[in-house]
């Protein structure tokens, strides 16, 4: 039962959505404090949680970075009545500390039927909130048959050089 | 109602202290009564009232979209 107006929405060849989210570092901190640092596998690989943990334990900030990241890169999609799905949409650490995102299983089908090759993204934070914006690659839809989970794997390509245009060619 | 929606039920409410009541058919996903990131805590608060536990890469969101058909997929047994 949709209660909100809604508008036709634009598109074409060459349109491109962005996407954007922000996290709170309060409602992730209470839900550390109250479930604990597994609850998060729910959201998250084993590597992403390697990558914002620090010596002296989880670092929040970088942890409602990749949360805000995996929202924002959904957005780009333009799904309907699809879940987040969260541990499919991978956000690591690269060599140069910029995020990376790598689509994976029913985030890459996704990503296909739209005509998305790969996301790139962007992740700030300061004291109380995180925030990433998103933008898609694009190119042509695929045609994708099934919804299950062990699909092909999908790739972004020329990561480095979208998000830091500054570092191309270094 | 049964036991476990009802407590859904407030467990939402909790965090909508705007809200006085949700009724049964109210879209919880389009009024932003469950989001991204309370969906997974949503999903884990199923698992403990229903006593499944709930693959998340196989719910569809109909399946959550509303408390009514919450209960017709969790709660069901409860009802007789």
């Amino acid at each position: 039962m949709s209660t909100r107006p809604v508008a036709r929405s634009p598109g074409g060849p060459g349109w491109a959505n962005l996407g954007m989210d922000i996290v709170s570092v309060t409602r992730v901190q209470r839900l550390l404090d109250e479930h604990g640092e597994h609850f998060f596998t729910r959201m998250l690989r084993s590597g992403e949680l390697e990558d914002c943990s620090t010596g002296t334990g989880l670092d929040l900030l970088g942890l409602c970075g990749r949360i805000a990241a995996k929202e924002a890169a959904f957005k780009t999609l333009r799904v309907r009545n699809q879940l987040l799905p969260w541990r499919d949409i991978v956000v690591r650490r690269a060599d140069g500390g910029w995020p990376l995102v790598e689509l994976r299983h029913r985030a890459a089908r996704m990503a296909a039927e739209v005509g998305i090759q790969g996301i790139t993204v962007s992740i700030s934070h300061d004291v109380d909130y995180a925030v990433a914006v998103a933008a898609p690659i694009v190119g042509e839809p695929v045609a994708v048959s099934g919804t299950g989970s062990n699909g092909p794997q999908h790739t972004q390509p020329n990561q480095h050089s979208e998000e830091y245009p500054h570092v191309r060619g270094s | 109602m049964s036991e476990g929606l009802e407590q859904v039920k407030q467990w939402i409410l909790k965090r909508h202290p705007e809200r006085t009541d949700i009724a049964p058919d109210t879209d919880l996903i389009d009024n932003r009564l469950i989001d991204s990131l309370s969906f997974v805590e949503f999903v884990f608060l199923l698992e403990q009232l229903s006593g499944r536990s709930i693959d998340m890469d196989t719910l569809e969101v109909d399946e959550i979209r509303t408390l009514a058909a919450i209960e017709e997929q969790f709660f069901k047994a409860e009802v007789h």
